[in-house]
């Protein structure tokens, strides 16, 4: 029949638009594509990571949410996971990892794991024992910033071998002394 | 495989089509030519200093939009005579350098071109038209624009 012909007006049509619109609703507010590895701002905008990324990055003096101009950062947005996420390939390779989600763990009671006293003991001495190397090393260097070494042949040369080498003898001392003190 | 940008564009130019803003069209078959510049037919709006008058957008986008602002003038026969439109079609607003961001759209970018048009009292060119004329660059967004007039 002739006039069976041409577009209905009906519920499906409708539904249809009802659909785009829907869709549009999780529209990246950047790409205008349905946003991916999608993060929303504390001001409650949607974006895909690499998106809102990139953006943060061209102006890093000035990090502005682009919709509302509220004052945002990196670390202050929330990814999005819906059921589907995941699997897909991955489109972070040239941006770093989305933040993660802000969880806190409940409270761990148990304290801090006890070493034996010896240990500690040891570990304490150690500590002040290396001080004075430390110290040599650097007040004997010879101005600020480091030197580069001496040519080799220089009597500077020999004598910073003969230094280096005095100060390996005493550490070595040092250390058997504590082993066996 | 189109870079995200000719995405963007065409998705944005898609909008335009099937939902244009009042007194917008947007020169479609310059477009598909060239993706990165568009013509857009403007009118004044009604009860306005500019009602009736037809004006020519040009729109030129580079391969950071939406990140980069496009480059926006005036082009064609009539340039609006406003405090803020250079008569080489260079406008001073914001948006197009500074304040740009990449959540504006093409759409948004003309209905703020539109609605300062709509805000003046007095069709006059800017103070230093002669002076920036001849000294400008031919791109608008390498000049330092200074905004400093919110009101119109």
């Amino acid at each position: 029949m002739a006039t069976s012909s041409g577009s209905e007006p009906g519920p499906s049509r409708e539904g249809e638009e009802n659909k785009e619109k829907d869709e549009r609703m999780f529209e990246c507010n950047i790409c205008l594509d349905t946003a991916r590895d999608a993060v929303v701002s504390m001001c409650g905008h949607l974006f895909c990571w690499p998106c809102l990324h990139q953006w943060l990055d061209t102006r890093p003096n000035r990090q502005v949410c682009p919709v509302c101009k509220a004052v945002i950062s990196k670390d202050k947005v929330i990814p999005l996971y819906g059921r589907g996420s995941g699997k897909q390939e991955d489109p972070r390779n040239k941006v770093p990892p989305r933040p993660p989600g802000h969880r806190t763990e409940p409270e761990n009671t148990n304290g801090f794991p006890g070493f034996g006293f010896g240990d500690g003991g040891f570990q304490m001495s150690f500590g002040i024992g290396a001080f004075p190397f430390s110290f040599f090393t650097s007040s004997f260097n010879f101005g600020e910033p480091r030197p580069n070494p001496a040519p080799v042949g220089t009597p500077q040369f020999g004598e910073e071998q003969f230094l280096s080498r005095v100060f390996l003898y005493i550490a070595c001392v040092f250390i058997l002394w504590l082993l066996l003190a | 495989m189109a870079s995200p940008s000719q995405k963007r564009l065409q998705r944005e130019l898609k909008l335009m089509q099937s939902e244009p803003p009042p007194g917008m069209t947007v020169d479609h078959e310059e477009a598909m030519q060239d993706l990165t510049r568009w013509i857009i037919n403007v009118e004044g709006a009604p009860g306005t200093l500019y009602e009736g008058e037809h004006f020519q957008l040009q729109f030129k986008f580079g391969s950071r939009y939406p990140f980069d602002s496009p480059q926006v003038m005036f082009t064609g026969q009539n340039i609006p005579i406003h405090p803020h439109v250079y008569s080489n079609g260079h406008i001073c607003l914001s948006i197009l350098t500074d304040d740009w961001s990449p959540a504006l759209s093409v759409q948004a970018v003309c209905l703020s071109i539109v609605s300062m048009l709509s805000s003046c009292k007095e069709k006059k060119r800017p103070l230093d038209n002669t002076f920036y004329i001849k000294t400008c660059h031919k791109n608008p967004k390498k000049t330092k624009w200074w905004y400093h007039d919110d009101e119109v």
